[in-house]
């Protein structure tokens, strides 16, 4: 089966919402334009579609099929993976076309991040939630009753253990955020295009949970995003060049479901996936173009690019250092802005960049840009990683 | 306004019943190897039986990490911010979260604790810990201090 998955389907369709905070929008119509998009983008109908992968909550497969109308589904499966989602959701997209269950699979995601918290006055109320999934469970009985109700605080568990063990300097989170922040000024649809940030002012920010400082930590945003997959035989015959899903995993820490009894806290479920998904795409870390890594938080990043390979433990401050990561070094990493200043839409925005990198279509371009790999991270440190490339 | 105080289900809550019932910190036990665990779990990870107890526990850890928050958005947290959350590393393995008088800045990763508990519920305790005093006992004095976050 491997040999027969890896490689042999590609991202032919994306689409995405604007980011933004306080929408006009209902997260339905948010998400059903974004598939829309992305149906339309790869020159399909959604006739054409026969699998589908819906958000971690919010909207159903069925109410998603009916309201785009797709007449057949063949296959759906929700994966919750809190934001590891989206890009695992790849595997089980090539899964599916690949054994035959599916032609075209939509992979969709789409929140009120921002105004589920703070609706306008004059909002029409919604009941519609994400599943939080194995998470809910751990912080409503077991962080909440602490006073660690947000993301923020959950992982700065481990964060302040990564920053004292290794001592990881703010240079090193600052890098990161600064990054994101500058490649969002290329970015059209990116919610801080127009608000740089200098290091003076990452330093006079505040504390959210130490050693997160406001802008270690991405902007909550209203928008939505898809992708079409189908198989890299149909692809050839579509609209835009092929982007090829070479090989993807998801990993899992143990356990899963709570972060204070793993054997090591700074073992997380990329760890377990990156090896996995670089042998099925037959690369090396080394041959990546462009990196589209979860930033959920600055120091979130720099821990997945050690267990990508990137730099041993406690070594990716001397990675991101030096514009390694800016556009026109060796490694840009969210060139789209990212979760921390393009917006927040679980990573699928990090898989609708990575595929315009290698259509040669992003606002901010890398040069020749071949193979790109994205990351997700959920939950209390689910991972998932995709790799993709140029089709040939 | 009130701090959240959940009402748990399932084993959870038989563990906030054993530890409310000692009037100190009990933990899950294997009775098949021995081996303690925590959150509570309905096999053992290292042996698979499905017998365990809650018992207690020494009351003595240390700090493994520790998380200080400076906004919170659970308003009886955030008018003790900044405030520290800590990961304490009982003597006996398992680890959890808890709450703690003492300022973040004096908290370091390694710091010997004494683990106490308060019930908040007939079916919530609160597990506090705070650095052990080398003039006194490292033993468990139940409501020993009030909540700071009443």
């Amino acid at each position: 089966m491997g040999t027969d998955l890896w490689g042999t389907t590609a991202i032919v369709g994306v689409g995405e919402t604007d980011y933004v905070r306080g929408s006009d929008r209902h997260v339905c119509d948010l998400i059903l334009d974004a598939a829309m998009d992305a149906i339309t983008d790869a020159g399909l109908k959604p006739a054409d579609i026969n699998g589908i992968i819906p958000p971690p909550g919010y909207m159903s497969t069925e109410e998603i099929a009916a309201h785009l109308g797709v007449p057949d589904v063949a296959y759906h499966v929700s994966v919750l993976m809190g934001g590891a989602s989206p890009t695992a959701s790849l595997q089980t997209a090539a899964m599916a076309i690949a054994g035959g269950l599916a032609d075209n699979v939509l992979v969709c995601m789409g929140w009120n991040g921002y105004s589920a918290l703070r609706p306008k006055p004059d909002a029409r109320p919604t009941k519609r939630v994400m599943n939080l999934g194995p998470m809910g469970e751990t912080v409503r009985n077991h962080y909440a009753p602490y006073g660690l109700m947000s993301a923020a605080q959950h992982y700065s568990l481990y964060l302040r253990r990564y920053v004292e063990t290794f001592g990881i300097p703010e240079d090193a989170a600052a890098a990161v955020a600064i990054a994101c922040r500058n490649h969002a000024q290329l970015n059209s649809k990116a919610l801080m295009r127009g608000a740089p940030l200098s290091r003076a002012d990452y330093d006079a920010a505040p504390f959210i949970a130490e050693p997160l400082r406001k802008f270690d930590c991405c902007v909550e945003t209203d928008c939505a995003t898809a992708v079409v997959v189908t198989s890299l035989e149909r692809a050839r015959d579509l609209v835009h060049p092929a982007v090829v899903y070479l090989g993807g995993a998801e990993g899992h820490p143990e356990p899963a479901d709570e972060i204070a009894n793993r054997a090591n806290l700074l073992e997380l479920g990329i760890h377990r996936a990156a090896p996995r998904a670089f042998a099925r795409a037959g690369v090396s870390p080394h041959d990546i173009d462009v990196l589209e890594i979860y930033d959920c938080f600055t120091y979130v990043v720099l821990l997945q690019l050690e267990a990508l390979g990137y730099a041993e433990p406690g070594g990716a401050p001397a990675f991101v250092a030096n514009g390694n990561i800016e556009l026109g070094g060796r490694f840009p990493l969210n060139t789209h802005g990212g979760l921390l200043s393009q917006g927040h839409c679980w990573g699928l925005n990090h898989v609708v960049e990575a595929t315009r990198q290698l259509r040669g279509t992003a606002d901010a371009q890398v040069t020749d840009a071949e193979l790109a790999l994205v990351t997700g991270y959920g939950d209390l440190g689910d991972g998932s990683v995709a790799i993709l490339g140029r089709d040939r | 306004m009130r701090t959240y105080v959940p009402t748990p289900e399932w084993i959870v809550l038989d563990w906030h019943h054993a530890c409310i019932a000692a009037e100190l910190l009990c933990i899950q036990r294997c009775t098949g190897c021995g081996r303690w665990r925590h959150p509570p779990r309905r096999f053992c990870p290292a042996c698979q039986s499905d017998q365990a107890t809650f018992e207690p526990v020494t009351g003595s850890g240390s700090v493994l990490s520790f998380a200080v928050s400076h906004r919170s958005l659970d308003p009886g947290w955030q008018a003790h911010a900044p405030y520290a959350t800590l990961l304490v590393e009982l003597d006996e393995g398992p680890r959890l979260l808890a709450a703690t008088t003492t300022p973040p800045g004096e908290i370091r990763i390694g710091q010997r604790l004494a683990v106490r508990t308060e019930a908040l519920s007939e079916n919530f305790v609160l597990v506090w810990a705070d650095p052990a005093s080398h003039d006194e006992p490292t033993s468990m004095a139940p409501r020993a201090r009030g909540n700071p976050h009443d």
